[in-house]
């Protein structure tokens, strides 16, 4: 029993692989290159997809509380070009060593990719406070999402009306 | 585009030690926009900075992940608490490789 089962087996897996299995192995690994060179770096491979998904993506359905009395996000009301919209956001909380802000998630909604930036910060900076330009689509909720040591999540947003949209990517 | 790549760092002209400090960074960089033709993604190495690093004192107290929604000629600003004199670092890293680092030095009043 034991040498039969073995001999086709070894006939049938042997087949398989020659087949099959080869094919099946080389394809992935051409996808994945590609996808990857597509975007330089896979770690920041930004996927178009609607904000929903983006929020499950980054942070798994985890509750995210309102935190629009600790962060402050300035942006303007009407961005006249969607090329370059200054935002600035700060989080009013002490940064020490114990509990701090360990990241700032920009997110702009209709983006066809929502994830603008992730600031990744530490204790040593003293203050949460960060800031850039980002490019807006057209006129959408940019939200900030505060991630705190401790894994709590905390976020406010703002809607920013874009006159001439700067193709946001 | 010969420009590529000049970093920029702007600090307050005087600092108190242990004071927290507002810092202001731009990179010269065109930041590649997607590109898309009959709605479709073109597929090919987009050039735009990734990854931004901070430093103090060769310290990391900074990364920053970006993508191509932010603007052409990147500006970021961020705060950091000036606890001795030093050199404040910012290095940026595109897709394509590149490298641009710029430095300041933090001095004491």
């Amino acid at each position: 029993m034991e040498s039969v089962t073995g001999g086709i087996t070894r006939r049938a897996l042997l087949q398989v692989t020659g087949t099959v299995g080869l094919s099946s192995l080389v394809v992935p690994i051409l996808g994945h290159s590609r996808r990857a060179s597509a975007q330089g770096n896979p770690a920041n491979l930004v996927p178009e997809e609607p904000v929903d998904a983006t929020m499950k993506r980054l942070f798994a359905g985890r509750p995210i509380k309102d935190g629009a009395s600790v962060i402050k996000l300035d942006a303007p009301l009407i961005a006249e070009n969607g090329a370059v919209v200054p935002v600035m956001i700060e989080v009013d909380v002490p940064m020490t060593a114990q509990s701090y802000v360990k990241a700032i998630y920009v997110i702009s909604d209709k983006n066809r990719r929502p994830m603008n930036v992730k600031f990744g910060l530490t204790p040593a900076m003293g203050q949460a406070y960060v800031g850039t330009n980002l490019r807006l689509g057209e006129t959408t909720d940019v939200r900030a999402v505060v991630e705190m040591s401790d894994g709590s999540l905390l976020q406010t947003k703002r809607e920013v009306k874009v006159t001439v949209g700067g193709c946001g990517g | 585009m010969t420009e590529i790549g000049r970093v920029r760092i702007r600090l307050p002209s005087a600092i108190k030690a242990g004071a927290i400090v507002k810092a202001r960074v731009l990179v010269i960089h065109p930041m590649e926009i997607v590109q898309r033709k009959d709605g479709k993604v073109v597929d090919k190495n987009y050039q735009f900075i990734n990854r931004v690093v901070v430093s103090y004192l060769d310290r990391e107290i900074g990364q920053f992940e970006t993508t191509q929604s932010v603007s052409e000629n990147p500006f970021f600003t961020f705060a950091f608490k000036a606890t001795e004199p030093g050199v404040l670092r910012v290095i940026f890293f595109d897709t394509h490789g590149g490298k641009y680092e710029g430095t300041a030095d933090v001095k004491l009043s």
